[in-house]
């Protein structure tokens, strides 16, 4: 009983944070391409997050990767520091989660 | 007989648990005396690198008999091939330096790229330093470091691929892994699963998930590999393979209802109902891109994405400037239907021969001009006499890979109703026979009784 009252809590502490998030800065899907600058994976190898400098603007962009196969990519170096990229990732709340992350090659 | 298929079935299993467990005799002695190429592995591997350099995997090439148009005496493959998913081939887009783009920015591109030589010892290339000049770790090495093989100039200014030759590499071999195939697969056609559209990753594919991996498959023997017939792969090491082999038998289903159609539909048919990648390229125009390089234009869709086309297939291709694809027919009592991608690329056709031309990639990467890439293309192959005109070309990808979790296979419905997925008409059925084969009387009771199992 005490379970389903703190998931119902969570739940609504879940919509209330959503909606909050909702009204200062609504998801939105952005792309770039950019040079890697910096690669951090997390010690439980779940996530990295990975700087990049678009090749446009020069900005700095913090993106946060978590698909398995690009991590398995930082891993065995298919993918490292100076490589550039192509991303889209969901910007929502100031963080940057990437959707699509793939090394840029002509044909 | 049902006995003997458990055992078959069994024994596919096994082979594949066993990957992992032992460990590299070769080791301790890597360990101890550093790694020095092919000949450290050639102390106690004798002639692994020679029979390596008779491969396709070494010349990118074979001679090929079951394709239209082509001399059977010469030998054909990504060294030589025109066509549109990649619009040149080794030689012309020979690995190199990009002249600089409006930024000043210049990089290497080069087909040979996905070579596992040296470039020094290029394509093809024959004797002791192309022996040595064997990337054998990029296959075998289950700790390669990928960072490491890249295009650069050496000392002298040639263009090289530089490989992973550390002792850390060496001394973790093993039977490659599908990372190891796939550095060279994945990215085949100009970037992730455009070409082929398929995924290998571990929920996606119901061979992997259960360990089953590219070479338990694809049994290769003395560097020999076994392929398939897709009609755009016309390079192959001598050996063939399909579904039906070690694994599988031709009436694998303990349902008759679906071993009926074995004879006529190939099994990809119903168990890869979907592929993916680029449907379309236009060689002819050439996008900027952020970086200030360009790329040909290219429409594209994720992995999975694109229904196929159905086609009947003999396992001989059909070859014309304008089409690549299968041959085939209902009654040449040869032929299956099989799934097919097909895919339309524009580029350049010379006028004055009607044949499809080839693209030196360098100078639109570049500046995105295509006819200057035509023309450099047209230099390297001595063609003088030439007046390119766009056109598009059709070609089909065999869809071979991907097998779906068995609930998404195609069932009767899929097919026998009025709005299947085959287009019977097309595929040679009279209105008639049509008729007969989307009422439902064909799959009425079947999918009644499973509904009912299901409710
Ligand atoms: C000191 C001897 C020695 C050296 C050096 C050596 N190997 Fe081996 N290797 C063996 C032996 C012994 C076997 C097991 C017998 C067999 O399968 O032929 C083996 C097996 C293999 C296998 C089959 C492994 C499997 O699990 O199926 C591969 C692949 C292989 N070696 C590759 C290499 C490569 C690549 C090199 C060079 C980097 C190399 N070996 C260097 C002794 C050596
Ligand atoms: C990332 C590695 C890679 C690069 C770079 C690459 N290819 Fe390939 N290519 C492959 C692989 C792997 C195959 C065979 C498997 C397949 O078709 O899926 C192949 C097959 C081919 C084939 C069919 C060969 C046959 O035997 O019929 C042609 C033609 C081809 N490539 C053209 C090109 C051209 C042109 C370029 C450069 C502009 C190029 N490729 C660059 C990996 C690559
Ligand atoms: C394109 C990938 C590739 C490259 C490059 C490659 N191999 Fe292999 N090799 C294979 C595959 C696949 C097998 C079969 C593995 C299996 O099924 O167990 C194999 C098997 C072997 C075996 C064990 C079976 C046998 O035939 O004796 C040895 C030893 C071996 N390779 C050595 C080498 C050496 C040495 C080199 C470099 C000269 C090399 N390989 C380069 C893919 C490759
Ligand atoms: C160094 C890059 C590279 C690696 C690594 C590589 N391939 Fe290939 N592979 C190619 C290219 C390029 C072709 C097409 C050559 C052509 O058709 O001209 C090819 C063709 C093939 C073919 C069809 C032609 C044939 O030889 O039958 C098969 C099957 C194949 N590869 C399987 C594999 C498997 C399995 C592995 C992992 C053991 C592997 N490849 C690793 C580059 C690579
Ligand atoms: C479940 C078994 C299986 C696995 C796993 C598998 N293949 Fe295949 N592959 C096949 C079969 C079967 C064919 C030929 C089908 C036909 O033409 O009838 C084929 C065909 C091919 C071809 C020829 C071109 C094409 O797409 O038809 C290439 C290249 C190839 N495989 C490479 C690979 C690589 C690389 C991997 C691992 C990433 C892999 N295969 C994993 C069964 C497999
Ligand atoms: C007409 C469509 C069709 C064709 C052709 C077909 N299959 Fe199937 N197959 C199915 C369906 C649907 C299932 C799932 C049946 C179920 O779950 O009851 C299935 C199941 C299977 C299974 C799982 C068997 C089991 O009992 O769990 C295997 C293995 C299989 N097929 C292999 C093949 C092979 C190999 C071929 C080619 C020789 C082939 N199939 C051709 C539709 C087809
Ligand atoms: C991939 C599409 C496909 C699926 C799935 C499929 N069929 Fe068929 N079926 C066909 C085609 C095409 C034919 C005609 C084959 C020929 O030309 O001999 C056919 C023929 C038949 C016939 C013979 C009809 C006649 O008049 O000769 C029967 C009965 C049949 N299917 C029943 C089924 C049942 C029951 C299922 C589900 C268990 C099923 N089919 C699943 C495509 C399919």
């Amino acid at each position: 009983m005490k379970k389903i009252l703190s998931i119902v809590m969570v739940l609504a502490l879940a919509a209330f944070a959503s909606f909050a998030a909702v009204t200062t800065a609504s998801a939105e899907e952005l792309k770039m391409t950019g040079t890697i600058s910096k690669i951090e994976l997390a010690a439980d190898g779940k996530s990295a997050t990975v700087v990049l400098k678009d090749t446009k603007t020069e900005a700095s962009v913090t993106v946060i990767v978590s698909d398995e196969l690009t991590l398995d990519k930082f891993k065995d170096k298919r993918i490292v520091e100076g490589d550039e990229i192509r991303t889209k990732y969901d910007s929502e709340g100031g963080k940057n989660s990437s959707k699509m992350f793939k090394k840029t090659a002509g044909c | 007989m049902w006995g003997k298929n458990v055992v078959i079935v069994l024994g596919c299993i096994l082979l594949a648990a066993t990957v992992y467990a032992k460990e590299h005799p070769g080791k301790e002695q890597i360990l101890k005396d550093g790694y020095q190429g092919p000949k450290t592995c050639e102390e106690c591997h004798p002639g692994k690198a020679k029979e390596f350099l008779g491969t396709v995997h070494w010349k990118h090439a074979s001679k090929v008999d079951h394709v239209d148009n082509l001399d059977p005496n010469e030998e054909h493959g990504m060294k030589n091939r025109i066509y549109t998913m990649c619009n040149g081939n080794d030689i012309v887009n020979n690995l190199k330096e990009v002249p600089p783009n409006a930024l000043g920015k210049t990089k290497f591109t080069g087909c040979n790229t996905c070579h596992p030589g040296d470039h020094a010892s290029d394509v093809g290339s024959t004797g002791p330093a192309a022996e040595q000049a064997i990337d054998c770790l990029i296959c075998h090495s289950l700790k390669y470091d990928f960072s490491k093989r890249k295009a650069v100039k050496d000392s002298s200014g040639k263009v090289v691929m530089t490989q992973d030759r550390s002792t850390e590499a060496a001394a973790n071999i093993g039977r490659p892994s599908v990372k190891n195939c796939m550095a060279c697969h994945e990215a085949a056609g100009g970037g992730a699963m455009i070409k082929r559209g398929f995924s290998m990753a571990k929920d996606a594919e119901v061979h992997i998930t259960k360990g089953i991996i590219c070479v338990d498959c694809h049994q290769v023997k003395n560097h020999k590999f076994p392929t398939g017939r897709d009609p755009n792969n016309w390079a192959h090491d001598g050996i063939y393979m399909t579904c039906v082999g070690e694994c599988h038998t031709i009436k694998p289903h303990s349902d008759p209802d679906y071993n009926r159609h074995t004879d006529k539909i190939a099994c990809q048919t119903c168990h890869i109902p979907k592929t993916g990648g680029a449907f379309s390229k236009d060689f002819t125009k050439w996008e900027k891109q952020s970086n200030g390089f360009f790329e040909p234009s290219t429409l594209k869709r994720e992995v999975n994405e694109t229904a196929p086309v159905y086609a009947w297939y003999n396992l001989t291709v059909s070859n014309t400037p304008q089409f690549i694809g299968p041959k085939g027919s209902r009654t040449d009592g040869k032929s299956k239907i099989y799934p097919f991608k097909i895919f339309q690329g524009k580029a350049y056709y010379n006028k004055k021969d009607g044949k499809l031309m080839s693209m030196d990639f360098a100078p639109p990467i570049a500046n995105g001009d295509s006819l200057a890439g035509v023309a450099s293309a047209a230099k390297i192959l001595g063609i003088k006499d030439y007046e390119p005109v766009p056109g598009w070309q059709t070609i089909y990808f065999g869809s071979n890979h991907q097998v779906t979790p068995k609930s998404k296979a195609l069932r009767c419905a899929n097919c026998h109703a009025v709005n299947g997925v085959l287009n019977l008409k097309e595929l040679g059925y009279n209105p008639r026979e049509i008729e007969k084969l989307t009422t439902p009387e064909i799959y009425f009771e079947k999918l009644l009784k499973q509904q009912q199992e299901n409710e």
